[in-house]
């Protein structure tokens, strides 16, 4: 092939741009376990598939939640050193559909994912006496406890910490999630116009998530 | 109490879900790298690797395990990165990357990390489907006929956008370097 030559300087330069650096291992651990909890989660959305099991994959989905937040509670400090860094337009969520590439029909989006889209600093009552690692943790925890019940199908149960981690992180890290196993718990106890109220406010306050398929949904999905 | 029906997927889907989250997994590092190529800020450059899970994983059944992955996987991140940057509409001012972020390490790590910094803010001058090229031609080392292949454009195509790309970043890196100097 005839290669117009480039300069070597160039020619180095991209030489050291040729290997991929690796991630730091929270940052690694994170996506990997977002990808994970897409694939559990995307199992709750497949209407044409057979109905088992459902309980290891929601408590897959929901150790996976732990691990991925716990990556990023523990990479937390880190990010917080490079918040001055130049601001950045608010995340845009490109939706998967719009993007992908010719595909076979059903392609389920995730139904939860551990990280949420649109992040807002961890703040809200909790910020004057935790720690931003902290205030990771204590909201991991809360949502983990939710999913282990929605995972048991034990929805009123989940109710309980979803409504905690309202109160203490209104608007946390992990706020996308929350409203989504709101909607699902609701959606889960019978109460349809709940979760449909809910859903609707999900769409307002997301509406760029990729839990958006799914969450639009879930109010429908109970007999 | 009325159950929710959660469903699992047919065993076919969960061996192909097992294959797909297996590549990912070895080629997450590549995907991240790719869409900071590509354009995507680091703080969209998580939300966009997912994406581009998302989009691997319902176009699993397509791809062709004979085929290398990465350009495949280049495939998928360049609509990615397209439809990403049609929505910020260019409201980003080109070449904020962070140069003068490297932190204090040894000189060559620091060098290199100046070095990828500066390419990618090169990078960032160059028009996305002219970069998309020279990314996967002069840094992935993909054969003209996969970009061209991969990228949906004809060979002649892959050839011109190539050649501008080169100009493109040599003037970019150029200016670039004029520029420190000066300060």
């Amino acid at each position: 092939m005839s290669r117009p030559p480039l300069p070597p300087e160039v020619r180095a330069l991209l030489d050291r741009e040729r290997e991929v650096p690796p991630l730091p291992a929270a940052v690694r651990a994170r996506l990997v376990a977002r990808a994970r909890a897409a694939v559990a989660a995307g199992a709750v959305r497949d209407p044409a598939a057979p109905r088992t099991a459902p309980r290891v994959r929601w408590a897959a989905a929901a150790a996976l939640v732990l691990l991925a937040s716990a990556a990023g509670a523990a990479a937390y400090g880190l990010r917080a050193r490079f918040a001055a860094m130049p601001s950045r337009p608010p995340a845009v969520v490109v939706p998967a559909a719009v993007v992908a590439p010719p595909a076979p029909a059903a392609s389920p989006a995730p139904a939860a994912t551990p990280a949420p889209a649109e992040q807002p600093a961890p703040h809200a009552a909790e910020a004057p006496r935790l720690s931003p690692a902290d205030a990771a943790r204590a909201e991991l925890r809360l949502l983990r406890q939710a999913r282990a019940a929605v995972a048991r199908q034990d929805f009123a149960a989940a109710l309980a910490p979803i409504a905690e981690h309202a109160r203490r992180f209104k608007d946390g890290r992990l706020a996308e999630e929350r409203e989504a196993l709101r909607v699902k718990s609701l959606a889960g106890l019978g109460r349809t116009d709940e979760a449909r109220r809910a859903a609707a406010a999900f769409e307002a306050r997301f509406p760029r998530s990729v839990l958006l398929p799914a969450v639009s949904k879930m109010p429908a999905s109970e007999p | 109490m009325s159950h929710l029906r959660l469903v699992t997927p047919p065993a076919s889907q969960a061996s192909s879900d097992v294959a797909c989250l297996d590549a990912f997994q070895r080629e997450v590092d590549y995907v991240y790298r790719t869409l900071r190529r590509l354009g995507v800020g680091s703080s969209e450059v998580e939300d966009l690797t997912q994406e581009v899970f998302l989009a691997l994983r319902g176009a699993w059944g397509a791809y062709d395990p004979g085929r290398p992955l990465r350009p495949y996987l280049f495939g998928i991140a360049f609509r990615i990165a397209s439809a990403y940057q049609r929505k910020r509409n260019r409201e980003v001012a080109f070449g904020i990357v962070e140069v003068g972020d490297a932190g204090p390490g040894p000189d060559d790590a620091l060098q290199s990390k100046q070095a990828r910094a500066l390419v990618l803010a090169a990078l960032e001058r160059i028009p996305l489907p002219r970069r998309a090229v020279l990314v996967m031609h002069d840094i992935d080392d993909v054969p003209v006929s996969d970009v061209a292949r991969v990228l949906a454009i004809p060979l002649f195509t892959v050839y011109s956008r190539l050649r501008k790309a080169r100009r493109e970043l040599q003037s970019a890196l150029r200016r670039m370097l004029k520029e420190a100097d000066a300060r």
